[in-house]
């Protein structure tokens, strides 16, 4: 397992831009790192607007995109996550780096700040 | 017959906030309104607990021996409401925050912005007000209501403002403007636009990259830049759209960033419990 690993989980609403695989990919090729997308879609539209229950779903299987990234150096994978942020804003929640490992979570929770608003 | 209410934010009987509310009831009557008044401090109105019970379980709040339940009805039933309060020390008064802490029950309702509201809020010194439309906006998205103006009055010492005719006269006309925009069924803002389109504030927030600008009531994003000598302050049309008290941004934010945490916290539980034991036993309440 890579040395930094970090899952940033986008809710509905709070990528400021769709995640586009694609720049992802060159995002990965840039910074050297590994990056993997997954999209979990349970809303259904009702009353005009996409609702979903939430309340009592386990944190990974409500609607959300997870942005995975992973990488041995840690400078390659800070600015990987700083280009994310740049780009999507940072998670939300105290719960959208779920399932990340330590280290990548310290790196990425340092760099919330800066790009995700105070 | 619509009605119109007025929330009183000053504890003060006759003082500025109430002549003006008055005043501004008046013109609103004058259209054919029925009027209300309530001085928030007759209330009781207790500090939200925290307890999230309104969010996680019944959809009721849990704090039953106060009057919130009793001003929120009165929000419920008006058509149109003016909210008054003096400013002190650069914000709304304490009433007021201690109200849109209670505004929890209310914030994950979807049928909302279909009512007008305005604002008046009387100061003493320029200079001193800078976040007085932070709450305003706040408390009355909060309610479900659409804000259509803002006003700030410059008066001092108890009951002064009648010594000022065209602050008066002002009130008079907000209160004709809400009764019209009730029975017009018209939501435009109509008060001096701030540089934030949601809004209307003028106040940004800077972000830490330094690249970024937020307003910091409805979190819409932008940028500054200096064209002429003149700061020009950008916000997106997206961004715009994205405003945190938009129906579905809000719903979004109720059901992504605050019922899962149901799940986090019960994961959680025996790790907490370990970790803020030598709290419960520190200096015990």
């Amino acid at each position: 397992m890579a040395q930094y690993f970090v899952k940033l989980r986008y809710y509905p609403g709070d990528a400021l831009q769709e995640i586009n695989e694609g720049d992802l990919k060159s995002l990965a090729q840039k910074f050297g790192v590994q990056i993997s997308y997954e999209k979990t879609e349970n809303r259904q539209m009702k009353e005009g607007l996409l609702m979903e229950n939430t309340l009592d779903k386990r944190i990974e299987d409500i609607s959300q995109e997870v942005i995975t990234v992973s990488g041995d150096r840690e400078g390659k994978f800070s600015n990987c996550i700083r280009a994310l942020y740049k780009k999507y804003r940072c998670p939300r929640t105290v719960y959208s780096l779920l399932g990340s490992n330590e280290a990548g979570e310290k790196v990425a929770k340092g760099l919330m700040d800066t790009y995700g608003g105070w | 017959m619509m009605k119109v209410l007025a929330l009183n934010g000053s504890f003060r009987k006759n003082g500025n906030t109430e002549i003006l509310l008055k005043q501004a009831l008046m013109g609103a009557e004058s259209e054919g309104a029925q009027v209300e008044i309530l001085r928030l401090t007759d209330y009781k109105i207790g500090p939200c607990r925290g307890c999230g019970l309104c969010l996680f379980r019944e959809n009721v709040c849990q704090v039953k021996d106060d009057d919130v339940s009793f001003i929120f009805s009165k929000v419920d039933e008006c058509d149109g409401l003016i909210l008054g309060s003096p400013c002190y020390f650069l914000e709304l008064t304490a009433v007021i925050k201690q109200l849109i802490d209670r505004c929890w029950i209310l914030g994950h309702q979807i049928s909302r912005n279909k009512k007008p509201a305005t604002a008046i809020i009387p100061y003493a010194t320029r200079g001193w007000i800078p976040y007085i439309s932070v709450q305003s906006n706040l408390l009355l998205n909060l309610m479900g209501l659409t804000k259509i103006n803002e006003t700030a009055i410059c008066t001092q010492g108890i009951s002064e403002v009648v010594l000022d005719q065209e602050a008066m006269d002002l009130a008079y006309r907000i209160g004709k403007e809400i009764a019209v925009a009730i029975l017009e069924k018209d939501l435009t803002y109509k008060g001096e636009k701030g540089v934030c389109p949601s809004c209307h504030d003028w106040l940004v927030r800077i972000l830490k990259d330094r690249e970024t600008i937020e307003c910091p009531t409805c979190g819409v994003r932008g940028k500054l830049s200096m064209v002429g000598g003149k700061i020009r302050v950008k916000f997106e049309k997206k961004a715009c759209a994205d405003n945190r008290f938009r129906p579905e941004v809000l719903y979004n934010h109720y059901t992504y960033h605050i019922a899962p945490s149901k799940d986090y916290f019960l994961r959680t539980k025996e790790e907490r419990k370990s970790k803020s034991k030598k709290y419960q036993e520190y200096l015990p309440g």
